[in-house]
Protein backbone atom coordinates (compact mmCIF):
# COMPACT_ATOMS: atom_id res chain seq x y z
CA UNK A 1 0.00 0.00 0.00
CA UNK A 2 1.28 3.73 -1.12
CA UNK A 3 2.93 5.72 1.51
CA UNK A 4 1.80 8.60 0.48
CA UNK A 5 -0.56 10.58 3.00
CA UNK A 6 -4.20 12.74 2.46
CA UNK A 7 -5.93 14.21 5.23
CA UNK A 8 -9.82 15.27 4.43
CA UNK A 9 -10.92 16.49 7.56
CA UNK A 10 -13.15 18.77 5.64
CA UNK A 11 -14.81 16.10 3.85
CA UNK A 12 -19.02 15.93 3.49
CA UNK A 13 -20.53 13.20 5.14
CA UNK A 14 -23.24 12.94 2.37
CA UNK A 15 -20.27 13.35 -0.66
CA UNK A 16 -21.31 11.56 -4.04
CA UNK A 17 -18.30 9.60 -3.78
CA UNK A 18 -15.67 8.04 -1.40
CA UNK A 19 -13.55 5.88 -1.34
CA UNK A 20 -12.10 3.60 1.92
CA UNK A 21 -9.38 1.59 1.90
CA UNK A 22 -8.94 -0.32 5.62
CA UNK A 23 -5.52 -2.50 6.29
CA UNK A 24 -3.67 -2.53 9.35
CA UNK A 25 -4.38 1.35 9.49
CA UNK A 26 -8.18 2.12 8.89
CA UNK A 27 -7.84 4.45 5.99
CA UNK A 28 -10.19 6.81 3.86
CA UNK A 29 -10.22 8.81 0.80
CA UNK A 30 -12.66 10.90 0.30
CA UNK A 31 -14.43 12.41 -2.12
CA UNK A 32 -17.16 14.75 -2.84
CA UNK A 33 -19.34 15.54 -5.91
CA UNK A 34 -16.91 17.81 -7.66
CA UNK A 35 -14.57 14.87 -7.49
CA UNK A 36 -16.16 13.04 -10.87
CA UNK A 37 -15.62 16.30 -12.50
CA UNK A 38 -15.49 15.02 -16.17
CA UNK A 39 -17.71 14.05 -17.81
CA UNK A 40 -19.08 12.67 -21.27
CA UNK A 41 -22.04 11.63 -23.21
CA UNK A 42 -22.09 8.56 -25.45
CA UNK A 43 -24.17 5.36 -27.27
CA UNK A 44 -23.42 1.96 -26.11
CA UNK A 45 -25.66 -0.84 -28.43
CA UNK A 46 -29.11 1.08 -27.93
CA UNK A 47 -28.67 3.25 -24.83
CA UNK A 48 -27.09 6.45 -23.44
CA UNK A 49 -24.66 6.37 -21.34
CA UNK A 50 -23.74 9.50 -18.98
CA UNK A 51 -19.95 8.93 -18.27
CA UNK A 52 -17.91 10.53 -15.04
CA UNK A 53 -14.53 10.35 -14.06
CA UNK A 54 -12.45 12.08 -11.70
CA UNK A 55 -9.36 11.85 -14.65
CA UNK A 56 -9.59 13.90 -17.42
CA UNK A 57 -7.69 11.64 -19.53
CA UNK A 58 -10.03 8.78 -19.04
CA UNK A 59 -12.88 11.12 -19.70
CA UNK A 60 -11.17 12.31 -23.14
CA UNK A 61 -10.04 8.43 -23.59
CA UNK A 62 -13.75 7.79 -23.78
CA UNK A 63 -14.43 10.01 -26.44
CA UNK A 64 -12.71 7.61 -28.57
CA UNK A 65 -13.73 3.80 -27.71
CA UNK A 66 -14.43 2.01 -30.92
CA UNK A 67 -17.96 1.17 -29.45
CA UNK A 68 -19.19 4.20 -28.57
CA UNK A 69 -21.18 6.55 -30.83
CA UNK A 70 -23.03 10.14 -30.11
CA UNK A 71 -25.80 9.81 -28.13
CA UNK A 72 -29.54 9.73 -29.37
CA UNK A 73 -31.55 6.86 -27.31
CA UNK A 74 -33.29 8.36 -24.55
CA UNK A 75 -32.67 5.10 -22.08
CA UNK A 76 -29.93 6.28 -20.41
CA UNK A 77 -27.58 5.13 -17.35
CA UNK A 78 -24.71 6.31 -15.96
CA UNK A 79 -21.13 5.21 -15.47
CA UNK A 80 -19.13 7.06 -12.37
CA UNK A 81 -15.36 5.67 -12.30
CA UNK A 82 -13.27 6.35 -9.87
CA UNK A 83 -9.26 6.51 -10.97
CA UNK A 84 -7.41 5.68 -7.68
CA UNK A 85 -3.71 5.81 -7.66
CA UNK A 86 -3.36 3.29 -5.07
CA UNK A 87 -5.93 0.47 -5.39
CA UNK A 88 -4.56 -2.85 -6.06
CA UNK A 89 -6.39 -6.04 -7.59
CA UNK A 90 -4.56 -9.43 -7.04
CA UNK A 91 -4.23 -10.23 -10.47
CA UNK A 92 -3.47 -13.55 -9.51
CA UNK A 93 -7.27 -14.23 -9.26
CA UNK A 94 -9.40 -14.70 -11.89
CA UNK A 95 -12.88 -12.21 -12.55
CA UNK A 96 -15.91 -13.00 -11.00
CA UNK A 97 -19.28 -11.56 -10.75
CA UNK A 98 -22.28 -12.25 -8.47
CA UNK A 99 -25.28 -10.99 -8.30
CA UNK A 100 -28.24 -10.49 -5.27
CA UNK A 101 -31.39 -8.82 -5.63
CA UNK A 102 -31.11 -5.55 -7.87
CA UNK A 103 -26.97 -5.28 -7.15
CA UNK A 104 -24.34 -7.40 -9.66
CA UNK A 105 -20.57 -7.09 -8.08
CA UNK A 106 -17.66 -7.08 -10.94
CA UNK A 107 -13.97 -7.90 -9.87
CA UNK A 108 -12.13 -7.63 -12.82
CA UNK A 109 -8.65 -7.93 -11.45
CA UNK A 110 -5.81 -6.35 -11.84
CA UNK A 111 -8.27 -3.78 -13.36
CA UNK A 112 -10.46 -2.79 -10.83
CA UNK A 113 -14.06 -3.67 -9.23
CA UNK A 114 -17.58 -2.23 -10.36
CA UNK A 115 -21.33 -2.44 -8.87
CA UNK A 116 -24.28 -2.62 -11.17
CA UNK A 117 -27.29 -0.81 -9.61
CA UNK A 118 -29.83 -2.57 -12.06
CA UNK A 119 -32.68 -0.81 -10.33
CA UNK A 120 -31.34 2.92 -10.32
CA UNK A 121 -29.29 2.05 -13.59
CA UNK A 122 -25.91 3.02 -13.02
CA UNK A 123 -22.65 1.34 -12.40
CA UNK A 124 -19.99 2.58 -9.78
CA UNK A 125 -16.71 1.40 -10.11
CA UNK A 126 -12.93 2.32 -9.16
CA UNK A 127 -9.88 1.44 -11.06
CA UNK A 128 -6.26 1.64 -10.86
CA UNK A 129 -4.60 4.60 -12.82
CA UNK A 130 -3.07 2.30 -15.70
CA UNK A 131 -6.37 1.64 -16.47
CA UNK A 132 -7.42 4.67 -17.48
CA UNK A 133 -5.30 4.53 -21.27
CA UNK A 134 -6.14 0.71 -21.48
CA UNK A 135 -8.63 0.97 -24.66
CA UNK A 136 -8.38 -2.51 -25.04
CA UNK A 137 -9.87 -2.97 -21.38
CA UNK A 138 -12.54 -0.56 -21.81
CA UNK A 139 -13.76 -1.91 -25.41
CA UNK A 140 -13.65 -5.56 -24.55
CA UNK A 141 -14.46 -6.21 -21.33
CA UNK A 142 -16.16 -3.13 -19.27
CA UNK A 143 -18.29 -1.80 -22.05
CA UNK A 144 -19.90 -5.02 -22.96
CA UNK A 145 -19.62 -6.15 -19.25
CA UNK A 146 -21.81 -3.23 -18.91
CA UNK A 147 -24.58 -3.18 -21.52
CA UNK A 148 -24.83 -7.04 -21.13
CA UNK A 149 -25.40 -6.58 -17.50
CA UNK A 150 -27.63 -3.04 -17.56
CA UNK A 151 -28.71 -3.46 -20.82
CA UNK A 152 -32.25 -4.98 -19.94
CA UNK A 153 -33.23 -1.90 -17.66
CA UNK A 154 -32.27 0.33 -20.37
CA UNK A 155 -34.54 -1.49 -23.05
CA UNK A 156 -31.08 -3.58 -24.34
CA UNK A 157 -31.81 -7.17 -24.99
CA UNK A 158 -28.36 -9.05 -24.81
CA UNK A 159 -28.80 -12.20 -27.16
CA UNK A 160 -26.40 -14.80 -26.87
CA UNK A 161 -25.76 -15.15 -30.59
CA UNK A 162 -22.92 -13.94 -33.33
CA UNK A 163 -24.54 -11.15 -35.69
CA UNK A 164 -23.32 -10.12 -39.46
CA UNK A 165 -24.75 -8.08 -42.08
CA UNK A 166 -25.44 -8.38 -45.76
CA UNK A 167 -26.36 -5.84 -47.99
CA UNK A 168 -28.62 -4.30 -44.69
CA UNK A 169 -30.00 -6.73 -43.22
CA UNK A 170 -28.64 -8.57 -39.83
CA UNK A 171 -28.03 -12.65 -40.24
CA UNK A 172 -28.31 -13.84 -36.26
CA UNK A 173 -25.87 -16.91 -35.84
CA UNK A 174 -26.97 -18.53 -32.63
CA UNK A 175 -26.81 -22.53 -30.58
CA UNK A 176 -25.69 -23.50 -27.83
CA UNK A 177 -22.21 -22.78 -26.68
CA UNK A 178 -19.16 -25.15 -28.56
CA UNK A 179 -21.23 -24.94 -32.02
CA UNK A 180 -19.30 -23.50 -33.78
CA UNK A 181 -21.03 -19.59 -34.34
CA UNK A 182 -17.59 -17.94 -33.53
CA UNK A 183 -16.06 -19.57 -36.11
CA UNK A 184 -18.64 -19.63 -38.62
CA UNK A 185 -19.06 -15.96 -37.99
CA UNK A 186 -15.62 -15.22 -39.07
CA UNK A 187 -16.14 -16.96 -42.07
CA UNK A 188 -18.80 -15.32 -43.12
CA UNK A 189 -17.06 -12.59 -42.72
CA UNK A 190 -14.70 -13.80 -45.23
CA UNK A 191 -17.31 -14.33 -47.28
CA UNK A 192 -18.10 -10.60 -47.87
CA UNK A 193 -21.00 -10.30 -45.02
CA UNK A 194 -20.00 -7.39 -42.77
CA UNK A 195 -19.23 -8.22 -39.45
CA UNK A 196 -21.72 -6.91 -36.58
CA UNK A 197 -20.78 -8.86 -33.22
CA UNK A 198 -19.52 -12.15 -31.86
CA UNK A 199 -20.34 -14.11 -29.13
CA UNK A 200 -23.24 -11.53 -27.94
CA UNK A 201 -25.63 -9.19 -29.78
CA UNK A 202 -27.72 -5.64 -28.39
CA UNK A 203 -31.18 -6.43 -29.61
CA UNK A 204 -33.42 -2.88 -28.98
CA UNK A 205 -35.86 -1.23 -30.32
CA UNK A 206 -35.62 1.65 -33.31
CA UNK A 207 -38.07 3.47 -34.30
CA UNK A 208 -40.03 1.41 -36.27
CA UNK A 209 -38.38 -2.14 -35.62
CA UNK A 210 -35.94 -4.65 -33.62
CA UNK A 211 -31.86 -3.12 -34.14
CA UNK A 212 -29.12 -5.46 -33.48
CA UNK A 213 -26.09 -3.74 -32.20
CA UNK A 214 -22.86 -5.02 -32.29
CA UNK A 215 -19.50 -3.51 -29.58
CA UNK A 216 -17.06 -4.09 -31.58
CA UNK A 217 -15.89 -6.52 -29.53
CA UNK A 218 -12.74 -9.33 -30.68
CA UNK A 219 -13.76 -12.49 -32.10
CA UNK A 220 -12.76 -15.46 -29.86
CA UNK A 221 -11.65 -18.25 -31.85
CA UNK A 222 -10.44 -21.83 -30.26
CA UNK A 223 -7.10 -22.67 -30.26
CA UNK A 224 -8.10 -25.76 -32.90
CA UNK A 225 -9.70 -22.76 -35.58
CA UNK A 226 -6.03 -22.26 -36.62
CA UNK A 227 -6.55 -25.23 -39.33
CA UNK A 228 -9.59 -23.21 -41.00
CA UNK A 229 -7.76 -19.94 -41.09
CA UNK A 230 -3.78 -19.67 -41.69
CA UNK A 231 -3.64 -15.92 -40.34
CA UNK A 232 -4.37 -17.53 -36.63
CA UNK A 233 -0.96 -19.26 -37.13
CA UNK A 234 0.77 -16.17 -36.50
CA UNK A 235 -0.76 -14.97 -33.32
CA UNK A 236 -1.02 -16.41 -30.17
CA UNK A 237 -3.86 -17.50 -28.29
CA UNK A 238 -4.79 -16.12 -24.89
CA UNK A 239 -6.33 -16.77 -21.66
CA UNK A 240 -9.97 -14.75 -21.86
CA UNK A 241 -11.99 -13.29 -19.19
CA UNK A 242 -13.94 -16.18 -18.99
CA UNK A 243 -11.06 -18.81 -18.35
CA UNK A 244 -10.73 -20.19 -22.03
CA UNK A 245 -7.71 -19.80 -24.23
CA UNK A 246 -8.60 -18.47 -27.53
CA UNK A 247 -7.46 -16.24 -30.10
CA UNK A 248 -8.83 -13.30 -29.93
CA UNK A 249 -9.21 -11.18 -33.54
CA UNK A 250 -10.35 -8.07 -35.12
CA UNK A 251 -13.03 -8.83 -37.90
CA UNK A 252 -11.51 -5.75 -39.60
CA UNK A 253 -7.39 -6.43 -38.93
CA UNK A 254 -7.25 -9.85 -39.01
CA UNK A 255 -9.79 -11.24 -41.16
CA UNK A 256 -10.29 -7.98 -43.84
CA UNK A 257 -14.15 -7.66 -43.30
CA UNK A 258 -15.83 -4.52 -42.93
CA UNK A 259 -17.41 -3.36 -39.23
CA UNK A 260 -21.04 -2.57 -38.64
CA UNK A 261 -22.01 -0.74 -35.50
CA UNK A 262 -25.75 -2.02 -35.92
CA UNK A 263 -28.09 -3.42 -38.50
CA UNK A 264 -32.04 -5.02 -38.54
CA UNK A 265 -32.12 -8.25 -38.30
CA UNK A 266 -33.92 -10.20 -41.42
CA UNK A 267 -33.04 -13.71 -40.79
CA UNK A 268 -31.56 -16.44 -37.46
CA UNK A 269 -30.04 -19.04 -37.58
CA UNK A 270 -29.47 -22.17 -35.40
CA UNK A 271 -26.28 -24.29 -35.57
CA UNK A 272 -26.06 -27.76 -35.17
CA UNK A 273 -23.06 -30.39 -35.35
CA UNK A 274 -24.20 -33.47 -37.11
CA UNK A 275 -22.59 -36.56 -38.68
CA UNK A 276 -24.51 -36.52 -41.34
CA UNK A 277 -22.83 -35.55 -44.75
CA UNK A 278 -23.65 -31.85 -46.12
CA UNK A 279 -25.55 -28.64 -44.87
CA UNK A 280 -29.16 -28.83 -44.39
CA UNK A 281 -31.78 -26.08 -43.63
CA UNK A 282 -34.54 -26.69 -41.52
CA UNK A 283 -37.35 -23.76 -40.86
CA UNK A 284 -38.47 -23.21 -37.23
CA UNK A 285 -41.31 -21.69 -35.73
CA UNK A 286 -41.58 -18.50 -34.12
CA UNK A 287 -42.37 -20.31 -31.11
CA UNK A 288 -39.25 -22.42 -31.08
CA UNK A 289 -36.95 -19.31 -31.83
CA UNK A 290 -39.00 -17.04 -28.69
CA UNK A 291 -38.64 -20.40 -26.68
CA UNK A 292 -34.81 -20.03 -27.53
CA UNK A 293 -34.29 -16.86 -26.78
CA UNK A 294 -35.97 -16.88 -23.53
CA UNK A 295 -34.21 -19.96 -22.45
CA UNK A 296 -31.23 -18.66 -23.00
CA UNK A 297 -31.08 -15.20 -21.00
CA UNK A 298 -30.12 -14.89 -17.91
CA UNK A 299 -32.41 -15.25 -15.27
CA UNK A 300 -33.81 -11.42 -13.71
CA UNK A 301 -34.72 -11.64 -10.09
CA UNK A 302 -38.18 -10.51 -9.08
CA UNK A 303 -36.69 -6.63 -8.49
CA UNK A 304 -36.43 -6.32 -12.13
CA UNK A 305 -40.03 -7.14 -13.46
CA UNK A 306 -40.20 -4.43 -15.93
CA UNK A 307 -37.16 -4.84 -17.38
CA UNK A 308 -38.17 -8.76 -17.85
CA UNK A 309 -41.11 -8.09 -19.96
CA UNK A 310 -39.63 -5.34 -21.94
CA UNK A 311 -37.02 -8.42 -22.79
CA UNK A 312 -39.84 -10.63 -23.32
CA UNK A 313 -41.80 -7.71 -25.99
CA UNK A 314 -38.10 -7.12 -27.75
CA UNK A 315 -37.41 -11.10 -27.78
CA UNK A 316 -41.32 -11.74 -29.28
CA UNK A 317 -40.75 -8.96 -31.86
CA UNK A 318 -37.25 -10.74 -32.81
CA UNK A 319 -38.74 -14.59 -33.08
CA UNK A 320 -41.12 -13.23 -36.09
CA UNK A 321 -37.83 -13.16 -38.38
CA UNK A 322 -38.23 -16.07 -40.59
CA UNK A 323 -35.51 -18.92 -38.54
CA UNK A 324 -33.65 -22.18 -39.60
CA UNK A 325 -31.80 -24.61 -38.03
CA UNK A 326 -28.65 -25.34 -40.01
CA UNK A 327 -27.02 -29.16 -39.70
CA UNK A 328 -24.01 -29.11 -40.74
CA UNK A 329 -20.82 -31.82 -41.08
CA UNK A 330 -19.11 -29.66 -43.29
CA UNK A 331 -16.17 -27.31 -42.11
CA UNK A 332 -16.79 -23.38 -40.79
CA UNK A 333 -15.66 -22.19 -44.66
CA UNK A 334 -17.91 -24.54 -46.73
CA UNK A 335 -20.84 -24.23 -44.28
CA UNK A 336 -20.50 -20.16 -44.99
CA UNK A 337 -20.77 -20.65 -48.53
CA UNK A 338 -23.70 -22.93 -47.98
CA UNK A 339 -25.25 -20.31 -45.73
CA UNK A 340 -24.34 -17.39 -48.58
CA UNK A 341 -26.15 -19.19 -50.79
CA UNK A 342 -29.04 -19.97 -49.03
CA UNK A 343 -29.62 -16.56 -48.21
CA UNK A 344 -29.08 -15.31 -51.76
CA UNK A 345 -31.73 -17.69 -53.27
CA UNK A 346 -33.97 -16.56 -50.10
CA UNK A 347 -33.49 -13.13 -51.33
CA UNK A 348 -33.88 -14.12 -55.52
CA UNK A 349 -37.48 -15.63 -54.16
CA UNK A 350 -38.55 -12.37 -52.23
CA UNK A 351 -37.48 -10.25 -55.48
CA UNK B 1 -39.63 -29.51 -45.81
CA UNK B 2 -39.12 -30.77 -42.32
CA UNK B 3 -39.41 -28.16 -39.00
CA UNK B 4 -37.03 -28.51 -36.36
CA UNK B 5 -39.14 -29.26 -33.11
CA UNK B 6 -35.95 -31.17 -31.66
CA UNK B 7 -33.81 -29.35 -29.81
CA UNK B 8 -34.50 -29.11 -25.51
CA UNK B 9 -32.36 -25.98 -24.38
CA UNK B 10 -32.54 -26.47 -20.19
CA UNK B 11 -32.39 -22.82 -18.32
CA UNK B 12 -29.33 -21.22 -18.56
CA UNK B 13 -27.30 -21.61 -15.11
CA UNK B 14 -26.94 -19.08 -12.36
CA UNK B 15 -23.90 -17.71 -13.24
CA UNK B 16 -24.50 -14.87 -10.37
CA UNK B 17 -25.48 -17.19 -7.65
CA UNK B 18 -28.65 -15.03 -7.57
CA UNK B 19 -30.79 -17.33 -6.53
CA UNK B 20 -29.00 -19.85 -4.33
CA UNK B 21 -31.18 -20.33 -1.46
CA UNK B 22 -30.47 -19.21 2.10
CA UNK B 23 -32.87 -20.65 4.52
CA UNK B 24 -30.80 -20.14 7.88
CA UNK B 25 -31.81 -17.62 9.90
CA UNK B 26 -30.39 -16.21 13.45
CA UNK B 27 -29.67 -12.88 14.69
CA UNK B 28 -26.41 -11.26 16.20
CA UNK B 29 -26.11 -8.97 18.47
CA UNK B 30 -22.12 -7.17 18.74
CA UNK B 31 -21.41 -4.72 21.10
CA UNK B 32 -25.16 -3.28 21.39
CA UNK B 33 -25.65 -3.89 17.55
CA UNK B 34 -28.15 -6.15 16.56
CA UNK B 35 -28.70 -7.96 13.25
CA UNK B 36 -30.32 -10.83 11.43
CA UNK B 37 -28.54 -12.85 8.83
CA UNK B 38 -30.46 -15.25 6.21
CA UNK B 39 -27.40 -17.89 4.69
CA UNK B 40 -26.48 -20.82 3.16
CA UNK B 41 -24.04 -21.79 5.61
CA UNK B 42 -24.60 -23.13 9.23
CA UNK B 43 -20.91 -21.58 9.96
CA UNK B 44 -22.37 -17.90 9.35
CA UNK B 45 -24.21 -18.07 11.96
CA UNK B 46 -23.38 -16.64 15.32
CA UNK B 47 -22.43 -19.77 17.95
CA UNK B 48 -25.04 -18.30 20.12
CA UNK B 49 -27.57 -16.67 18.40
CA UNK B 50 -30.15 -14.65 20.42
CA UNK B 51 -33.39 -16.47 21.00
CA UNK B 52 -35.37 -14.52 18.62
CA UNK B 53 -37.89 -14.06 16.48
CA UNK B 54 -35.95 -13.30 13.11
CA UNK B 55 -38.99 -11.88 12.22
CA UNK B 56 -39.41 -9.94 15.01
CA UNK B 57 -35.75 -8.82 14.64
CA UNK B 58 -36.32 -6.99 11.75
CA UNK B 59 -37.44 -4.04 13.66
CA UNK B 60 -34.46 -3.91 15.76
CA UNK B 61 -31.58 -4.44 12.90
CA UNK B 62 -31.21 -4.82 9.23
CA UNK B 63 -30.71 -8.26 7.93
CA UNK B 64 -28.59 -9.51 5.87
CA UNK B 65 -28.31 -12.11 3.25
CA UNK B 66 -25.04 -13.74 3.11
CA UNK B 67 -24.50 -16.37 0.31
CA UNK B 68 -21.22 -18.72 1.07
CA UNK B 69 -19.79 -19.23 -1.82
CA UNK B 70 -18.01 -22.25 -2.64
CA UNK B 71 -16.30 -21.48 -5.93
CA UNK B 72 -14.97 -18.06 -4.78
CA UNK B 73 -11.47 -19.29 -3.55
CA UNK B 74 -8.98 -16.85 -1.93
CA UNK B 75 -8.13 -15.55 1.29
CA UNK B 76 -9.92 -12.06 2.36
CA UNK B 77 -7.89 -9.09 1.20
CA UNK B 78 -7.22 -4.67 2.15
CA UNK B 79 -10.61 -3.99 2.15
CA UNK B 80 -11.88 -1.68 -0.53
CA UNK B 81 -15.12 0.72 0.61
CA UNK B 82 -16.52 2.18 -2.30
CA UNK B 83 -19.82 4.81 -1.53
CA UNK B 84 -21.44 6.07 -3.88
CA UNK B 85 -24.74 8.16 -2.82
CA UNK B 86 -27.09 6.01 -1.49
CA UNK B 87 -24.93 2.12 -1.69
CA UNK B 88 -22.28 1.51 -0.41
CA UNK B 89 -19.74 -1.89 -1.75
CA UNK B 90 -16.86 -3.46 0.54
CA UNK B 91 -14.45 -5.95 -1.51
CA UNK B 92 -12.41 -7.30 0.97
CA UNK B 93 -9.71 -9.23 -1.82
CA UNK B 94 -11.88 -11.89 -4.02
CA UNK B 95 -13.16 -13.66 -0.86
CA UNK B 96 -15.70 -11.10 0.14
CA UNK B 97 -18.03 -8.95 -1.59
CA UNK B 98 -20.95 -7.11 0.59
CA UNK B 99 -23.61 -4.42 -0.66
CA UNK B 100 -25.68 -2.30 1.40
CA UNK B 101 -27.96 0.03 -0.08
CA UNK B 102 -29.53 3.05 2.32
CA UNK B 103 -32.90 3.67 0.52
CA UNK B 104 -33.86 0.11 0.24
CA UNK B 105 -32.26 -0.91 3.99
CA UNK B 106 -30.78 -3.80 1.85
CA UNK B 107 -28.17 -5.60 2.80
CA UNK B 108 -26.45 -8.52 0.49
CA UNK B 109 -22.88 -10.33 0.37
CA UNK B 110 -21.13 -13.21 -0.75
CA UNK B 111 -18.08 -14.97 0.91
CA UNK B 112 -15.60 -17.08 -0.40
CA UNK B 113 -15.11 -20.83 0.82
CA UNK B 114 -11.54 -20.07 1.97
CA UNK B 115 -12.83 -17.57 4.79
CA UNK B 116 -13.01 -19.88 8.06
CA UNK B 117 -14.98 -19.58 10.77
CA UNK B 118 -12.92 -17.43 12.65
CA UNK B 119 -11.66 -14.93 9.93
CA UNK B 120 -15.34 -14.69 9.63
CA UNK B 121 -16.25 -13.97 13.35
CA UNK B 122 -13.23 -11.87 14.30
CA UNK B 123 -12.78 -9.66 10.65
CA UNK B 124 -15.92 -9.98 8.78
CA UNK B 125 -18.68 -9.41 11.51
CA UNK B 126 -17.25 -6.43 13.02
CA UNK B 127 -17.95 -5.10 9.34
CA UNK B 128 -20.91 -6.15 9.00
CA UNK B 129 -21.65 -4.32 12.28
CA UNK B 130 -20.38 -1.17 11.09
CA UNK B 131 -22.29 -1.49 8.23
CA UNK B 132 -26.03 -1.91 9.75
CA UNK B 133 -24.84 0.69 12.22
CA UNK B 134 -24.92 3.43 9.34
CA UNK B 135 -27.94 1.37 7.65
CA UNK B 136 -29.42 1.74 10.75
CA UNK B 137 -28.30 5.66 11.14
CA UNK B 138 -29.65 6.36 7.41
CA UNK B 139 -32.94 4.78 8.85
CA UNK B 140 -33.44 7.13 11.08
CA UNK B 141 -32.39 9.85 9.01
CA UNK B 142 -29.16 10.63 10.82
CA UNK B 143 -26.68 11.69 8.13
CA UNK B 144 -23.46 8.96 7.65
CA UNK B 145 -20.73 9.83 10.25
CA UNK B 146 -18.16 12.96 9.08
CA UNK B 147 -14.91 10.69 7.94
CA UNK B 148 -11.70 12.34 8.71
CA UNK B 149 -9.56 10.66 6.48
CA UNK B 150 -6.19 8.96 6.32
CA UNK B 151 -4.66 6.88 3.59
CA UNK B 152 -1.19 4.90 4.79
Amino acid sequence: MSTDCHLFCECNPEALFRVTVDNIVNATLAFDTSALAFTSEFQLAGARCIFSTNVRELRDNSLNWRAVSSPSSSETFEMEILVDPHVRFDSARGAHFRGLHHLVFAVLPPFGSFTFDLLRKRVVGVVASEVADDDIFWNAQLLPIAIGVLGTTVGVAPMHCACLDHQGDALLLAGHSGAGKSTLAAALAQCGFSFVSDDWTYISRGRSFVVAHGLFAPIKLLPDSARFFPQLKELSPVRTLNGEVAYELDADRHMGASMKRNSRPKWIFFLERTNSSGCQFNPCRPEFTRQFFEQNAERLPCELLDAQRRRSALIQELSECPSWVIRTAEGPLETARALSQFIAEKNHVNE
Amino acid sequence: MSTNEGILYANPPDLLRRFVSTPLKACYSYEGIHFTVETNDFTLLPELPLACNPEAARERGPRWKLVRDQDIRGPLGAPITLTSRRLTVVTIGTACLLGVDYDRQEALGFIGADVSPRAYKEYLVPFLCRLSSELRLQRCGIPRRKSASVYE
